[in-house]
């Protein structure tokens, strides 16, 4: 019987592709069907944009305009196109919604929801939160609400965000990330063995999972 | 940017192309056009020197 394969994944919640990859992920384990090896998956902290406000009150339109220095209509077209990939993974963007916010206490989040076995349901919420939802995923009272929606206790969570008790994790996960080399996210490391780069189509993670997977069952 | 609906390979290569040489694991190349995000800006590593950012 050989054990689990272990994904992991530097992600940041404000990353449109990072949710577009997680469901290319999802769909690559799926495509295996029957043949589909046990997986184990555990996301990592990575900030994008450090300096990034913490309520930003503009539309993001506004938001990117302001700091890449770009005309209004190439954001709205950029956004456009990446509503339009994020559908087409069975993501329903609402761009207009998003408010821009440092992550930094929703990593804090996922931290204490890992220690708990419940990490991969809050990371789906918060994504939603942001991307769907317009979710202010940098403030305790709404974090606090989507543990709660996951099964998490939202008094322990509380306590564990207002006393920062997992802020050295989340710097601790952005500094292997550096010790790695990686710059940009998502990315994923397969077994400890494979690193693949970006928001691959399913079959790049299908067919990854199923070489590591033959690799084990020769060494087995 | 681009769509995801090329059907790429799982290529084996060398690790330093996208992460530092001294990273335990190689990389797969994968579909060149998958995009990634760094800082402010969304692009494809391989192809795009003008990034378009969607945060």
């Amino acid at each position: 019987m050989t054990s689990p394969i272990k994904i992991d994944i530097w992600s940041d919640i404000a990353c449109p592709w990072c949710y577009i990859g997680k469901r290319h992920l999802e769909a690559g384990i799926a495509a295996l069907g029957d043949e589909a090896p046990d997986v184990e998956i555990e996301y990592h902290s990575f900030e994008l944009s450090p300096d990034t406000p913490l309520d930003f009150e503009g539309s993001t339109v506004e938001y990117l305009a302001d700091r890449k220095g770009m005309p209004l209509e190439r954001v709205e077209q950029m956004l456009e196109h990446v509503t339009g990939v994020a559908a087409k993974a069975g993501l329903d963007y609402h761009f207009e919604k998003v408010a821009h916010t440092k992550t930094l206490k929703a990593h804090e989040l996922l931290h204490f929801a890992k220690a708990r076995g419940m990490q991969l349901e809050l990371k789906e919420r918060l994504l939603k939160a942001y991307f769907v939802e317009g979710g202010r995923v940098n403030r305790i009272d709404e974090l606090i609400g989507y543990a709660e929606e996951v099964g998490l206790d939202g008094d322990a969570a509380r306590e564990a965000l207002e006393s920062g008790r997992y802020a050295a994790d989340v710097q601790a996960d952005i500094a292997q990330a550096g010790a790695y080399g990686i710059n940009g996210v998502p990315f994923f490391v397969i077994d400890g063995k494979y690193g693949i780069s970006g928001a691959q189509p399913a079959e790049v993670f299908s067919q990854a999972i199923a070489q590591v997977a033959g690799e084990q069952g020769a060494a087995a | 940017m681009s769509d995801v609906d090329a059907s790429p390979s799982v290529t084996v290569g060398d690790a330093s192309a996208d992460a530092a040489p001294r990273a335990p694991f190689a990389m797969i190349s994968g579909d060149p056009a998958a995009m990634v995000c760094e800082g402010d800006v969304c692009f494809i590593p391989a192809a795009d020197s003008s990034p378009t950012r969607a945060r």
